[in-house]
């Protein structure tokens, strides 16, 4: 959020709502009505003292009601802009004249009664919508006794008491009596997919996951917390690394999954405890399950107002009220040119998924501007004088409740004066805040420090903010140091408040005696090479070229195969379209013609030396083996997919005939194939397993594969055109796709069977030559089942590439995860980045993933692409290693270690080799400083004096 | 009773050199998850847990370490590819150098925690000040005055 405020390319327009749409893409005219705030926006210094005095209390939505605020408020504390509003439905003197105190106690004179609402215009390109998504509330499904029960909460609800900053500050109660509960039920699916009454027939998608989330985080949060159950239909586990938290919850945490869907919850009148009557899955049998409190994970539904939007922007809505997306493969259009969608606006959706969505609309939106550039900051201030004696300031943050319920926040305020050169030192409520920000500025200028120490959360996520801050005030932002007494000391040791004020303030002596030694540096630039290269030609690399080259780019693409298209051009007809996989490959190669990519196919990356901006890459020719060229681009995606779990051996496959992939049925059906039709009136009996080679810690892939059971039912539902008798054996039906959900039920009216199997019991394949049946053991009723089978359709899983991901990996430098997969540089906030700047990961690559979420995937890359090629200059990190030439013996050691390729031995006049660093290759990670026998290299930023500095302050508590 | 004992109970210092990238960040989400550890430990940032010098540690120990724990990536997880198989080469150095300095090995430690893996951490650490309070006070360390 902090990012969206300060970006100098972003104009925020809160408490604004759009009024009327004119025009067409690249050229809209938007009115919009600015509602009246009654407080000065850019006078506002959120100091809070209005709140404070305010004597109207109101309920506060965004605790969901369950804490109270006043009329006047900030929604939340950390919101952008940090400024005041006055809820003019509650403000008793926008009401009737009667009060006034706000304005009376502002020194700011911030409050202005008389704002009035005004119309205003705006001449735009695009449009994104990313409106979200409104949380079900289940009132009207009475049997879960929401709104009746005390007890019972939905799990946004909950969430707000696992929040530190929650109105219970972190600790779950029970609503009626306060106490803490020893058992905890969720309820999964209270509103989704329900075909009938009051719920919604689709999957909310994000739930299960989420409640299970919740559940460790209540679990590990509470000791008393003695048993937490979740009552399922089917657990949707979906995502990267789900399948590890599920695993973790059931088996190291112990929390109970039980599959059904509860019939009713009861409340005891005079405990206020509650019965759920549930089906036990082992007996079948309903038993009542108690619970202190029962949390319902509730649908999520268009947002409030969405059918509005739809209307003021002229694009349409599903039957449910979600915007609707374009086709599959344009998920991020909306249905009139020039207005993009992202988020759950368009149907629920997860954070990381979101995220990858909304970034994927900045490339769409780019289409329509010519020469879009980031906005440099100019800023012209006094720079600080850094030679001197250290004069360090201290900021130590309460974090809310976060530090402050902990750590005596004062006492280690009073400490931090003590401690040599530490000219001054204060408390803060929030140091991210906007308001703390300028202060801290305000006070480096005014006591000229020239050191600045915080004392908050994780320097992983912060530091960048306050370097800027202090940037901003002049002060070179390598003088700057953190402090973690949030993360490292305050939430972990919450049980021992004075031991964790004494690590507080040991925390921060320590940075304090590093920031003694911190030098200031200046960041170099490089000049930015706006070309690109897209690795691999699979409809996801072809996406992210498209993308890019309709802005006007160089892009190059490469696929090894002699085809481009991947494993969508095998594809038979797409469910309900009239198309097929070759057919929407041509279609992209037609555009990528028409978008000048240069397209290389029977080529592969040899080798790729340089740097975000001034990478040079050697192309090698898979026809003619001499033939290399090469290519200078500044920024490159990964789009080399994955492979298909290999199952031979495994259900018969390989050794009967007729037991087959997903895949090799898509060809079947492709072909419209004799073997599938029924002869002589006798239907075919196919039968799909599931799961093969899919959340499978020894075999495949460990996590769900994403594709498998919706790419199952279409099948089936094709099949069963054709007369099949169906039956698919599933572990969990993961249809949680738009749309998916449907399909499903539609393939159970169409008498598509399903049956279920544990995966301890997998089913085996029996026959001669052929295979004649299968058999498993069928958990809900305890017995083994056979069913004869004329076909046996195994879907597996995607699994990462071997060679491929290996070749790349060595030559890019970027980190896989355990699974095989290429790791983003961060699950939720980072999806398509990695750890090196400047390259980029989309589609199955990265993760296993459909079409849809490849292609969107394939343009968040290309987003982040473009706003990298934008830059004229690329900045690079100063925090490398140097080589102190006069205490260099020249032996090799660093050159050796380096995978980077940055040290280099070179011959001095003198007839000596000495090392030198390319600081464009160096990544800082100091391990050659630390191997070099005569210390003659620095790291910088992470000296060994500097580290010494802080064991010695740790331990014998000098400065 | 109990808190007297509690009081006399001999609280190690002990350091802890963690990779930015995994082990810090893992360290960072025991707290998210408020996963609660023993409060003995200070963790130092190091971009790689191959930038720790052996130095670093026996420095550590020559100035009151009771023990001191080197924490980076899986293998193959390493943000530098390759810097954690370089730390992982030079504790078993320092495994023996410790020894001829006289300490236990139980005062050593070498552990890889992912990001993700803040239980891990918290159990990690919690087990290590166990074991560094079994062993009791460093020989090293100075006579309290
Ligand atoms: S970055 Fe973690 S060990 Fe190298």
């Amino acid at each position: 959020m902090l990012d969206v405020g300060r970006h100098p390319n972003i104009e925020l327009l809160t408490l604004c709502q759009p009024t009327k749409v004119e025009g067409e893409e690249g050229n809209f005219r938007v009115q919009y009505l600015k509602k009246a705030r009654y407080v000065k926006e850019d006078v506002c210094t959120a100091c809070g003292i209005c709140a404070e005095k305010c004597p109207i209390k109101v309920s506060d939505d965004f605790e969901l009601g369950l804490a109270k605020r006043k009329a006047i408020y900030i929604y939340f504390p950390q919101g952008v802009p940090p400024v005041y509003t006055i809820d003019p439905e509650h403000c008793t003197m926008i009401l009737k004249g009667k009060c006034g105190l706000c304005a009376r106690v502002c020194e700011a004179q911030a409050i202005d009664y008389n704002q009035n609402d005004e119309e205003r215009t705006i001449n735009v390109g695009a449009i994104v919508v990313a409106t979200g998504f409104s949380q079900l509330k289940p009132t009207a499904l009475k049997n879960y006794g929401y709104g009746q029960y005390a007890n019972v909460l939905t799990g946004l609800e909950f969430e707000r008491l696992l929040s530190a900053t929650g109105p219970t500050g972190g600790h779950i109660i029970r609503p009626s009596d306060s106490k803490t509960p020893r058992k905890i039920v969720f309820i999964q699916c209270v509103g989704s997919r329900m075909a009938k009454g009051d719920g919604y027939p689709y999957c909310s998608v994000y739930c299960c996951t989420n409640s299970i989330k919740c559940a460790l985080l209540a679990k590990t949060h509470d000791p008393d917390i003695k048993e937490i159950s979740i009552l399922y239909m089917d657990l949707r586990t979906y995502g990267k690394g789900f399948q590890e938290l599920f695993l973790r919850a059931e088996e190291v945490e112990g929390v109970k999954f039980l599959r059904g869907r509860p019939a009713r919850v009861e409340e005891d009148p005079l405990t206020r405890s509650l019965t759920i009557m549930v089906e036990n899955t082992e007996t079948n049998r309903i038993e009542p399950l108690a619970a202190d409190i029962v949390v319902l994970s509730t649908a999520a539904i268009p947002s409030t107002g969405a059918k509005e939007v739809a209307r003021i922007l002229g694009i349409e809505v599903d039957s449910y009220g979600f915007f609707k997306e374009r086709d599959f493969h344009n998920p991020t259009e909306a249905t009139r040119p020039g207005v993009y969608i992202a988020g759950s606006c368009s149907s629920p959706r997860d954070i990381t998924d979101s995220v990858a969505w909304g970034t994927a609309t900045a490339v769409k939106a780019l289409t329509h501007m010519e020469g879009a550039r980031i906005a440099q900051k100019e800023i012209e201030v006094e720079p600080i004088d850094t030679s001197g004696e250290p004069r360090i300031g201290v900021f130590v943050c309460h974090c809310g409740i976060n530090i402050a319920g902990v750590v005596d926040v004062e006492e280690v305020n009073q400490f931090a004066q003590t401690l040599p050169g530490v000219v001054y030192s204060a408390r803060m409520l929030f140091a991210c805040s906007d308001d703390s920000q300028r202060e801290i500025q305000y006070k480096i200028k005014e006591y000229q420090l020239n050191r600045v120490v915080v004392a908050s959360c994780t320097p992983r996520t912060h530091e960048p903010i306050f370097r800027e801050t202090c940037g901003l005030a002049g002060l070179n932002p390598y003088l700057f140091e953190m402090a973690n007494i949030r993360d490292q000391c305050s939430w972990v040791h919450a049980s021992t408040p004075k031991e964790a004020t004494e690590k507080a303030k040991d925390l921060v002596r320590m940075a304090v005696a590093r920031c003694h030694l911190l030098q200031p540096l200046e960041s170099r630039q490089m000049p930015m090479n706006p070309d690109m290269l897209v690795v691999g030609g699979g409809i996801t690399g072809m996406q992210a070229s498209v993308d890019l080259a309709r802005l006007g780019h160089k892009v190059t693409l490469v696929e090894k195969e002699e085809r481009l298209g991947g494993r969508v051009k095998e594809l038979s007809t797409f469910y309900e379209e009239n198309y097929d996989g070759q057919q929407l490959i041509s279609e992209k190669v037609k555009q990528l013609e028409s978008a000048g990519v240069n397209i290389l196919t029977s080529t592969m990356v040899k080798e790729v030396n340089g740097f975000v901006g001034n990478f040079e890459v050697t192309l090698q020719s898979l026809q003619h083996q001499e033939k290399t060229s090469t290519l200078q681009v500044g920024s490159i995606a990964v789009a080399i997919g994955s492979d298909l779990f290999n199952p031979t051996g495994k259900f018969g496959y390989s050794s009967f005939p007729n037991v087959m992939t997903n895949m090799e049925m898509e060809r079947l059906l492709k072909e419209d194939s004799p073997e599938l039709t029924r002869n002589n009136k006798e239907s075919k009996n196919i039968v799909f397993v599931q799961c093969v080679g899919s959340r499978n810690k020894k075999d495949g892939n460990p996590d769900c594969s994403r594709y498998c059971c919706s790419v199952a039912i279409k099948q089936a539902l094709k099949l069963r055109e054709k007369g099949a008798q169906v039956v698919i054996l599933y572990r969990d039906i993961i249809a949680f796709g738009k749309g998916v959900e449907e399909l499903y039920r539609k393939a159970r009216g169409e008498g598509v069977i399903f049956l279920r199997y544990d995966e301890e019991h997998p089913p085996q394949v029996i026959g001669k030559g052929r295979a004649t049946s299968i058999k498993w053991m069928f958990s809900p009723l305890n017995q083994e089942i056979e069913l004869p089978v004329d076909l046996v359709v195994l879907s597996v899983g995607m699994v990462a590439r071997k060679v491929d991901a290996e070749q790349i990996q060595e030559q890019l430098k970027i980190p896989r995860s355990l699974d095989g997969f290429f790791m983003e540089r961060h699950s939720k906030l980072g999806p398509v980045e990695t750890s090196t700047e400047g390259i980029y990961i989309c589609g199955c690559a990265q993760s296993p993933k459909d079409i849809t979420d490849s292609v969107a995937q394939a343009s968040a890359a290309a987003s982040k692409m473009a706003v990298m090629a934008s830059k004229e200059f690329v900045e690079l990190e100063p925090t490398t290693c140097v080589v102190r030439e006069d205490l260099c013996r020249g032996c090799g050691n660093c050159q050796e270690v380096c995978q980077f390729h940055a040290p280099e031995l070179v011959e001095t006049p003198e007839g000596n080799y000495v090392s030198r660093i390319n600081e464009a290759l160096c990544k800082g990670c100091g391990t050659c400083a630390s191997l070099c026998p005569t210390g003659a290299i620095v790291a910088r930023h992470f000296t060994d004096r500097q580290i010494d500095k802080m064991v010695e302050a740790m331990l014998t508590g000098s400065l | 009773m109990a808190k007297m004992k509690k009081q006399e109970e001999f609280e190690p210092k002990i350091v802890v050199f963690a990779c930015n990238w995994c082990s810090y960040a893992g360290a960072d989400t025991a707290g998210v998850s408020k996963i609660q550890y023993h409060h003995n430990v200070r963790l130092i940032r190091v971009m790689c847990s191959g930038r720790v010098n052996p130095a670093f540690v026996i420095k550590a120990f020559e100035q009151g370490a009771d023990g001191v724990m080197v924490s980076g990536c899986h293998f193959g997880d390493c943000h530098y590819i390759f810097g954690n198989y370089q730390a992982k080469e030079r504790f078993e150095m320092l495994k023996r150098l410790i020894h001829l300095l006289g300490l236990e090995k139980a005062r050593l430690r070498l552990e890889w925690v992912s990001a993700a893996e803040g239980g891990r951490f918290a159990q990690v650490v919690n087990e290590f000040v166990e074991d560094v309070k079994k062993v009791g006070r460093s020989p090293l360390a100075p006579i309290k005055t």
